[in-house]
């Protein structure tokens, strides 16, 4: 087994049940079915919002808010065809992204985040996407992107910057930016491509 | 709009930076559950959530699992098996992703350049200048200048230098020779981003400058400069 095959082999050893299951008991709402799940995702949701936020007290109570979420709206997921990873990201994110907007006063179009917060759209994805070898090709696409790439892809990310915003930030014309982020995403796009066509 | 013209903003969308039109016009797809573009929103929220994983590896605090779980009115107190387990995991897990850095160290400074970039960027004390705005044919972008983190320098239109030539960054002190802020090369299309990390004295610095030098570099300019960013004055100064 190759080193870029340790870590999703290990996250899936250690990952426990199917999220078939891990769903359907969370929707029972069986406690140690939450505790499996922050097992699962929790650090990974601590990563990306404290990566955000740039606080770890702050990080850990947009996290607790995230978890608490998922509980509350699980019954709206299809766990036949649900993936709930992705989606407890998303809400993470969102988490992160609203409180940065708020302590910067900037606004932000509340139907996109009750949008992406639903968990319609994450039906049919890969159960185990996030501890799939497809996170750590991205994770290494990333790195591989040139500095003004990464950034721009950072930016929206994980501080939930518009494209305009960015502009003004870089002090880029927004025609660039554009470009950035287009060239970026295409870049990772072609990674991704590339592995799951190898 | 037809699908067509919207598969190249599905990756926006599902970043939240797509703009109108094609913002609306792909919600009113997925609203009457057109087949294509529910297919490929679905694959850009995939790469989103992976960009979302790619975040540095952070340790939470050992309160959180126990906070997450009071929250939904849950008591836990693992026995020694469990602590066991998971400190074996946990070992492993380092292991295996020292090997994993190990492989991609090629890209490591890269990425620390890109977060040193960032914690520049976004630190309340920089502060930033312009350059290239009213120039026809600009290099053109910001320095930010933050007095314990160091001078980020981002750039656009830069012209290719030639093989034996390099950029130079120079801090410009107030009545004072310039001062040495490293050297880096813009990439084929003009970009370029250059962090000089440490300390500033931004009381007693002009300006950031940028020059074109031998590969080696220099001690002092040899060439006029092609970015001057004076440096605003602020109140702190």
């Amino acid at each position: 087994m190759g080193t870029g095959m340790i870590l999703p082999f290990l996250m899936s050893v250690f990952g426990g049940a199917g999220e078939r299951a891990l769903v359907e008991r969370l929707k029972q709402r069986d406690p140690q079915a939450l505790a499996e799940l922050y097992d699962r995702y929790g650090k990974m949701a601590y990563s990306l919002v404290v990566r955000a936020v740039r606080d770890s007290a702050i990080a850990e109570d947009l996290v607790q808010e995230t978890f608490l979420r998922v509980w509350n709206r699980v019954h709206s997921i299809d766990s036949e065809k649900g993936s709930l990873g992705p989606w407890l990201l998303a809400i993470a994110r969102n988490r992160a992204i609203d409180y940065l907007r708020s302590v910067a006063g900037r606004e932000r179009n509340t139907v996109e985040l009750n949008e992406s917060e639903h968990p319609s759209p994450y039906r049919g994805m890969e159960s185990e996407l996030l501890l799939s070898d497809q996170a750590r090709r991205v994770k290494q696409a990333m790195e591989k992107l040139a500095p003004n790439y990464r950034t721009v892809m950072e930016l929206a990310y994980f501080e939930g910057l518009s494209q305009s915003e960015m502009a003004a930030k870089m002090g880029q014309p927004l025609g660039t930016i554009k470009t950035w982020v287009r060239t970026a995403l295409q870049s990772l796009r072609d990674d991704l491509d590339v592995a799951v066509s190898s | 709009m037809n699908c067509e013209l919207l598969r190249d903003h599905y990756d926006l969308y599902a970043l939240d930076i797509a703009e109108e039109p094609e913002r609306g016009e792909i919600r009113a797809h997925l609203q009457r559950d057109c087949e294509v573009c529910t297919a490929g929103v679905r694959r850009a929220l995939e790469t989103a959530a992976l960009i979302g994983a790619s975040a540095p590896a952070a340790e939470p605090s050992k309160k959180l699992r126990r906070r997450v779980l009071a929250s939904v009115g849950v008591e836990q107190r693992p026995g020694w098996g469990a602590l066991w387990i998971m400190a074996a995991a946990c070992s492993i897990l380092v292991l295996a992703l020292v090997f994993v850095l190990r492989e991609r160290s090629p890209y490591v400074q890269e990425a620390l350049r890109s977060r040193e970039a960032l914690s520049i960027l976004y630190a309340p004390s920089t502060i930033e200048a312009s350059f290239g705005g009213a120039q026809p044919r600009p290099p053109q972008g910001k320095v930010f200048v933050n007095p314990s983190r160091g001078v980020l320098l981002i750039a656009a239109n830069l012209p290719q230098t030639p093989g034996d030539k390099i950029y130079e960054m120079w801090l410009i002190p107030k009545g004072a020779k310039p001062v040495p802020a490293g050297l880096f090369q813009s990439q084929q299309d003009g970009n370029a981003m250059h962090v000089r990390p440490g300390t500033v004295d931004i009381a007693s610095t002009a300006a950031v400058a940028v020059t074109v030098e031998n590969q080696a570099g220099a001690d002092q300019p040899t060439s006029t400069p092609l970015i001057v960013a004076p440096l605003p004055m602020t109140l702190a100064r």
